[in-house]
């Protein structure tokens, strides 16, 4: 293992029955890099994000991080990691200090206590209880004492999920500069735009299994387009489409979209607009943009991110 | 270390900031003592009662001087000695002009409604036959004739109060008795004979109620903050996945039970703090608690509560089953162990469940290690029972007991 | 009506499907009933033992007189030491030692609640002791009468109507701070308000459940209580019924005032957990309120629970009450329900504060 590699994850499997719920994923986290696993609900992102976290077992596979090998991650690792879970509470009757001071009680090393209110802009709200915290500042607090002990490799499940758009940015902000310091971050989330502006690697996950892999320009390319016309289904019935097959290189019908993917965008739209006339169908709503993630799933699985 | 004290501190700040559980922990047996001291202390302790009796004198035109002579006693002590101090009894009588049979009705319902304690009722002829016995008092035979006119005490016996009131008028009642014998020069009281009352087993005489409650409500006092607090943390914090927030950290679950377990002892020695200043410069008891032996035991019991706790968390799936188990056990297991009420007589099944609760031991104990009482257990029982609980309670507590929730 | 109907259906299969619910409903009340029926059994017939140890020759007259004594057994003992013995062991419940000249009496310093009545029995043996050794009989007969039903000697005779006066309370109750200010918390209620629902019907839904589950628990109570203690009530079935569908309203209507007064819904259930206990204490169900000191009597008064104690007691035959004040208080508890029902449809079955 090079010393840019954190953390590396070798055909792990989990199953509950005859359900595979993780099936032989392998990837590598590097240092200073965010990590994302992509995938629909129960495609297993959040088990095997368990598994790593320490609180799930695996079944098989091999698990090495900063340098150990391990079956199942350990104390002595967790006191290097930070870990947001997507779904959880602190005591209702604590005060934000109180929570920060007492998991900061849980590691060798800590930073001091009001640096970490004051990282996840807290200050204020130091001394109510939690209780009375909104959603996003709860997250924040929750966010707070994930790296309180100043962890090399973190992970972060559904971080902005809730959270006003204000919220969201300042969590990106705090991502970018744990980055900036060497950390090796894991995302997970299902927000199209946030896997897309944060990560530098993206894991797509779907039925247990890792399907595809690299950065999101990489998983772009491999589309093969260039372009993605998008108008309103309004009125297009299926034997319309036909001859658009012609000019495109894919024409996918969903319930209120029809998107049409091509590399020539220029003969495409020539050919739509006549295709318009002649079918006295109305391009509404049209869009023309650059392919991202969800488009990439979408061709690999046939479903959208998010159901 | 600092994260287990930290711990502790959580647990106790919890438990004191959030209302409720502050009232039923703190609140809650302090008041059951106060209501208990003055209730029960207060049984014996005539003072402050005064009982409404009333007194129908069907023999008031008598010759004989015997019935006025027993209205006026009645009537003396209607009358208060004193500016401040309370008459024993309120009475009531007829009107000058009103009609006896229909007052006495009419009295006779104010018992059965419970608003008059006893009515005392003097037949006619009442008079003579107190002379007629005066004479023949102590003849062969007796002096009890085929045509018996007795003075009737009417009451209400599933009443406390008039219970209490027939008591003390028979008593009245006695004393006259001796005083007609003794004026008519029968009866000699320089002879009479005395009696005594002594408190046997404490050389400190009688126990005052206080002393004998204080360790039954600090007992209480643990068992409902153990039974309710220690489920109730755990699997609150464990269904609102509190804990898991826990568990990706370095934290182990040892260290987290270090944390509550010492949180929870210093909260039962705090409800102990409270009850005993309370007890004794709020209502006056003498029990010290400062022996070895008396710490010890309150130890044990906090110990075997605490185990106990555990024991039920580790049987619920939720926590809201978990709060009904123990809804459902406080009851029995508090009364049925001679902690509030003698367990003499009582049925061989219910026996058994008091032989196998280990409140009845802990109190049986704590009351001998303080001095009020004796101890009906021996002492190896005592202690073996509750440690046995202990046992028991941890061992099927760290087999069971799920500290995720199930995914 | 449609309305009704349905909610009716989802009110009962929500009650029914609550396992917890139905169980301290229906059969809580029997917990109390059997630990206290076995617990208090023999209150009422104490059997008083009396020691009696004599240091000096055997004296005929007093043990005659202990025989026709209060005290149901006479035990004799060789010597002094073992019968300080029994005392402190509670083999007897009190011991006489005669000396020839005083009657020393001695009792268990523990026995606080019982040593009163032990106390009278001596009272009664040092008087008729006195005059039979001067060879004299007491010239004032007499002789007591108890007033009232059979059913009303018995201490536990009288607990059980109060037990069930306090199930009845609690159902009442909980019902609104607790059952429907649950749904308000959890914005369920939000979500039937914004529908045409009545909120009456609703309410009448609630009600009704309520209604038919407190009669059934109350009668289950009579019935377990007549069955393993044999206990004796004559219930006047009319007036049983209308006072507990009053009572049951009213509790309901009681509960509406906790919820429109405590701020968040969650805290409802708490408060009237907490009232609901207080007044248990104070209402003269499991302690006799003639003892309290007089500010609490008076407090007492106050107190729903106690009358509706008493009321109870009064119609199944346990003790006696004026028409008046019956019909006072049933009347009452069907004007605290039906009054505060159509504050209830306002002001509590209304979407949760955010």
């Amino acid at each position: 293992m090079g010393d840019s590699t954190l953390m590396r994850v070798t055909d792990l499997t989990k199953h509950y029955g005859d359900v595979r719920a993780v099936d032989g994923v392998s990837f590598a986290v590097p240092n200073a890099a965010v990590f994302t696993l992509l995938g629909p609900n129960g495609a297993g992102k959040t088990t095997t994000l368990e598994i790593l976290e320490g609180i799930r077992e695996a079944d098989a596979g091999e698990i090495e991080i900063f340098g150990a090998r391990l079956r199942h991650v350990d104390r002595a690792t967790k006191q290097r990691m930070g870990v947001l879970l997507q779904e959880g509470n602190f005591e209702p009757y604590l005060k934000a200090r109180e929570v920060i001071t007492l998991f900061a009680s849980f590691f060798r090393n800590a930073r001091p206590v009001d640096e970490m209110l004051e990282r996840v802009a807290l200050t204020e709200k130091a001394n109510t209880y939690v209780k009375h915290l909104s959603g996003g500042q709860k997250q924040r607090l929750a966010i707070g004492a994930a790296l309180v002990n100043s962890p090399e490799l973190v992970f972060l499940d559904e971080p902005t999920t809730g959270l006003d758009p204000q919220a969201r940015r300042n969590v990106w902000s705090v991502v970018a500069d744990l980055k900036s310091t060497g950390v090796a971050i894991v995302l997970t989330t299902h927000y199209m735009e946030e896997a897309e502006a944060l990560s530098d690697l993206v894991c797509i996950m779907d039925n247990g299994k890792l399907i595809a892999e690299g950065s999101p320009r990489e998983l772009a390319a491999r589309l093969n387009q260039e372009t993605i016309i998008e108008f309103a289904a309004d009125g297009v019935q299926d034997d319309d489409l036909v001859p658009l097959h012609a000019c495109c290189a894919a024409v996918r019908s969903g319930e209120d979209l029809v998107s049409v993917e091509t590399e020539n965008l220029v003969a495409t739209m020539g050919s739509l607009l006549e295709w318009s006339k002649e079918r006295d169908l109305p391009l509404a709503n049209m869009t023309v943009r650059q392919p991202n993630l969800e488009d990439v799933f979408l061709s690999l699985t046939g479903r959208r991110l998010r159901e | 270390m600092n994260d287990v004290l930290l711990l502790a501190r959580t647990h106790i700040l919890t438990a004191l900031r959030e209302r409720v559980t502050l009232f039923w922990f703190l609140v809650f047996p302090v008041f059951l003592l106060v209501i208990l001291s003055l209730i029960f202390g207060q049984i014996g302790q005539q003072g402050e009662i005064t009982f409404d009796v009333s007194l129908v004198n069907f023999d008031a035109s008598t010759t004989s001087v015997f019935s006025g002579m027993i209205e006026g006693v009645f009537e003396n002590l209607a009358q208060s000695d004193t500016a401040d101090e309370e008459p024993l009894f309120a009475l009531r009588h007829p009107e000058a002009d009103e009609d006896l049979a229909s007052f006495l009705a009419a009295e006779l319902t104010a018992v059965r409604r419970g608003r008059r304690a006893a009515v005392i009722v003097i037949p006619e002829g009442f008079g003579h036959e107190i002379e007629r016995r005066v004479v023949s008092s102590g003849a062969p035979g007796g002096s009890s004739s085929t045509d018996d006119l007795p003075l009737t005490l009417y009451y209400s016996e599933g009443n406390a109060a008039s219970n209490m009131a027939v008591s003390i008028i028979k008593q009245v009642l006695a004393g006259v008795n001796r005083e007609i014998l003794a004026r008519s020069g029968r009866f000699d009281r320089t002879i009479a004979i005395e009696a005594s009352s002594t408190w046997v087993g404490s050389e400190s005489g009688g126990t005052v109620y206080v002393d004998f409650l204080l360790p039954g409500i600090i007992l209480m006092g643990f068992f409902t903050n153990s039974l309710f607090g220690i489920p109730g943390a755990i699997l609150f914090s464990r269904d609102q996945r509190v804990l898991r927030r826990y568990w990706v950290t370095p934290l182990s679950v040892p260290r987290y039970l270090g944390g509550l377990s010492i949180g929870h002892l210093a909260l039962c020695a705090l409800q102990f703090g409270i009850l005993l200043v309370v007890g004794r410069f709020g209502l006056g008891s003498t029990v010290s608690f400062a022996s070895l032996s008396a710490a010890l035991h309150l130890l044990l019991a906090a110990a075997t509560f605490m185990a106990f706790g555990f024991l039920i968390a580790s049987l619920a799936q939720t926590a809201n089953a978990g709060m009904a188990v123990a809804n459902i056990l406080n009851m029995p297991m508090m009364f049925l162990s001679g902690l509030f009420f003698p367990i003499t007589g009582l049925p061989v099944f219910i026996r058994a469940i008091v032989y196998v609760n280990p409140v009845t031991y802990l109190a049986d104990g704590l009351r001998a290690a303080v001095g009020v009482e004796s101890g009906v257990f021996p002492t190896a029982l005592v202690i073996a029972v509750p440690l046995g609980w202990i046992a028991l309670s941890t061992g099927v507590a760290s087999w069971r007991l799920r500290w995720d929730v199930a995914r | 009506m449609k309305a009704f109907r349905a909610l009716l259906r989802t009110e009962s299969a929500v009650f029914l499907r609550d396992k917890t619910t139905v169980f301290f409903t229906l059969l809580f009340p029997l917990i109390f009933i059997l630990i206290f029926g076995f617990l208090m059994g023999d209150v009422d017939e104490p059997a008083a033992t009396l020691g009696l140890y004599e240091a000096v020759s055997s004296d005929l007259v007093l043990h005659d007189v202990l025989t026709s004594s209060a005290a149901d057994a006479i035990e004799t003992f060789e010597d002094e030491a073992s019968l300080r013995g029994a005392v402190i062991d509670r083999e007897i419940d009190f011991g006489l030692i005669w000396d020839g000249e005083t009657l020393g009496f001695l009792y268990h310093p523990n026995r606080v609640q019982e040593n009163y009545a032990f106390e009278q029995i001596a009272l009664g043996i040092t008087d008729a002791f006195n005059l039979r050794a001067q060879g004299l009989d007491p010239v004032l007969p007499t002789t007591t009468i108890h007033v009232g039903s059979e059913a009303s000697t018995r201490w536990f005779n009288q607990m059980v109507p109060g037990i069930i006066a306090f199930s009845i309370l609690s159902s009442g109750l909980f019902a609104v701070s607790g059952h429907l200010t649950a749904m308000k918390e959890r914005r369920m209620l939000d979500r039937m308000i914004v529908t045409p629902m009545p909120r009456v019907a609703l309410l009448c839904a609630t009600a009704t459940v309520r209604l038919v589950v407190v009669y059934a628990s109350t009668l289950i109570t009579l019935f377990v209580s007549i069955a393993i203690f044999d206990l004796a009530f004559r219930i006047d079935w009319f007036a049983y019924t209308l006072l507990v569908g009053c009572a049951t309203l009213g509790m309901m209507g009681l509960g509406t005032v906790i919820a429109l007064v405590v701020r968040r819904p969650s805290s409802a259930g708490n408060v009237a957990n907490v009232l609901a206990i207080l007044m248990m204490f104070l209402s003269g169900i499991y302690f006799p309120i003639e003892f309290m000191p007089r500010f609490l009597r008076t407090l007492s008064l106050a107190l729903p629970l106690r009358h509706l104690a008493e009321a109870m007691r009064f119609v199944t035959g346990v003790s006696d009450m004026s028409p008046l004040r019956f019909w006072a208080i049933v009347l009452s508890l069907l004007a605290l329900g039906v009054v505060l029902f159509p504050v209830l449809a306002r002001y509590v079955v209304r979407p949760a504060r955010r």
